[in-house]
């Protein structure tokens, strides 16, 4: 199989389609990368990861009935974040256990049903790994919205959050009530995750909610630093991905997530041989 | 002076039977209580009740206010992105935890900061300063939060001596500020430079001057086979006490 010509980068802005990807992943790199800093610092990418898959049974459910898949996804990722933050009340790390349960039960029942939903693999492979290029105004307009939210989440809610990140147990003691913190980011997250679903699937929400943020965490000193370069490397990748994805004939949802795995990759191997501190700006 | 702290036969605990019991003692405003006892004797669920993180199932708490805590370094995370700065300024999240900060707590945070002896290091990483300098920037969290009690965990435990001296020194200007220190520990003999001590071991077994309080009975009740009891010397102290620590870390 032998590579096609780079295609000239403006290609993104020439069709309706390739344009309703590109702003949507400059708006999902917003939400994902707000959002994804938060997630990183509390540590709840298992959480991240497996809300966005635990909306898989509901969507296919929805399909099913006619029903708005959107909404569907909403109400399983609302009550996802419930479901984990109650289960894991007693742990410093909200439900990790639960998280994984709750995982393996939602893929499971999720293709089980799909089995008898889709009747091909096509409709299935759109739900697990999104089409970022078959986007609708009402796709892109979710997207926004979820961007909003992330941000106003953030700036309301980021020194509480940083707060029972830094210091779980010393946070009530502080006024600031952990569980309800806990609630609100997993709440947050569900809900704007569910943006992501039509881009890149119930499986990769986590490329544009926690690789852009892994990232910008290995290169910044301060909370404001890992959200703003959270933000600029989720954009990046995102483009970058769909440009290459173009250039490929690959799906794009997967092309996005190699590529940001490659970035965390190389962002490690860099700061791990870097002098201590030096790409971080921390005096040795 | 008024009480600003008074605790009467409390009984706390984490759901099944309680922990501690039969406490009582009052504080005044601007005294400094040493908490006294070997672990699991109790210093720390009589914090957690004090601060309102655990039902006491028995007994009364009155308080001047909220109490600000201060707890070991070691339990905040080296590897956060956070500042000096930005840590002392989480002192100003109690009643406003969802809104940003404003240009008054900032302010609040750098002369917090300042206080502690740490002017100049306020936007290294929390992770980069010394064990000593982390104790006092989370000192500066609390006197963000301006309480007139504070409670402080261990907090004079590994810190290096400069950092040991300031912190004595920020205690006796609290002190005559009228805020009151309660401050858990394991250093017998620095207890007797307080207004009081509370000896805890699961239950309350002395409270009062440490003149008064710190003999071998009271001692071996409080920590039994975890103090080495020194007799006394010509020196003019009763007795001398070495407690024994077994931390986990």
């Amino acid at each position: 199989m032998g590579l096609a010509a780079l295609p000239d980068p403006l290609y993104l802005l020439e069709l309706r389609s390739t344009r309703l990807a590109v702003a949507e992943l400059l708006l999902l790199a917003v939400a994902g990368g707000v959002l994804g800093a938060y997630v990183v610092l509390r540590r709840l990418a298992f959480y991240t990861h497996a809300v966005g898959t635990a909306t898989f049974p509901g969507v296919v459910l929805a399909e099913a009935a006619s029903f708005s898949p959107r909404l569907a996804a909403l109400a399983v990722a609302g009550a996802y974040a419930t479901g984990v933050e109650r289960a894991g009340r007693s742990g410093r790390d909200p439900g990790g256990a639960a998280t994984g349960l709750m995982l393996v039960l939602a893929l499971a029942t999720g293709t089980i049903l799909a089995s008898d939903v889709f009747q091909s693999g096509a409709g299935v492979d759109r739900l697990l790994f999104g089409s970022a290029i078959a986007l609708s105004d009402a796709d892109v307009a979710v997207a926004a919205a979820a961007a909003v939210i992330a941000l106003a989440s953030a700036l309301l809610l980021g020194r509480a959050w940083s707060a029972v990140a830094f210091d779980p147990e010393g946070a009530p003691a502080l006024g600031v009530p952990g569980r309800r913190a806990d609630l609100a980011l997993l709440l947050v997250v569900g809900a704007t995750a569910v943006a992501a679903l039509p881009a890149v699937g119930s499986l990769l929400v986590t490329s544009l909610f926690v690789v852009p943020a892994a990232v910008a965490r290995l290169l910044t000193r301060s909370v404001p630093g890992l959200v703003a370069a959270s933000v600029g490397v989720a954009a990046a990748q995102g483009l970058l991905g769909l440009y290459g994805a173009l250039w490929l004939d690959v799906p794009p949802g997967p092309a996005i997530a190699v590529l940001g795995a490659a970035v965390y990759v190389l962002t490690a191997a860099t700061t791990a041989l870097a002098p201590a501190g030096s790409l971080r700006g921390v005096a040795a | 002076m008024s009480a600003a702290l008074a605790v009467e036969g409390l009984s706390a605990g984490y759901g099944g039977d309680p922990v501690l019991t039969g406490v009582s003692f009052a504080a005044e405003a601007g005294s400094t209580v040493c908490v006294l006892g070997p672990n699991g004797g109790g210093k720390t669920t009589l914090f957690r009740a004090l601060l309102g993180q655990l039902p006491h199932t028995e007994g009364d708490i009155r308080l001047q206010g909220h109490p600000a805590h201060v707890a070991q370094a070691a339990h905040a995370r080296l590897d956060f992105p956070v500042s000096a700065l930005d840590v002392a300024l989480m002192g100003s999240l109690a009643g406003r935890w969802w809104l940003p900060a404003r240009r008054s707590d900032r302010e609040r945070a750098r002369a917090a900061v300042e206080r502690v002896g740490l002017a100049g290091l306020e936007h290294t990483p929390y992770g980069a300063l010394s064990g000593g300098q982390r104790q006092r920037v989370l000192i500066a969290r609390a006197l963000v939060q301006d309480a007139q009690v504070l409670l402080l965990d261990e907090p004079l435990a590994g810190v290096d001596p400069a950092s040991a001296e300031t912190i004595t020194a920020l205690f006796a200007d609290l002190r005559a500020e009228g805020r009151t220190l309660l401050v858990s520990s394991h250093d017998v003999e620095g207890a007797r430079a307080f207004d009081s001590v509370l000896c805890l071991n699961r239950g309350q077994v002395a409270f009062g001057p440490p003149a008064e309080v710190l003999d071998a009975r009271v001692l071996e009740a409080t920590y039994g086979h975890e103090l080495i009891v020194i007799p006394a010397g010509e020196g003019g102290r009763p007795v001398r006490a070495v407690a024994v620590q077994h931390h986990e870390h």
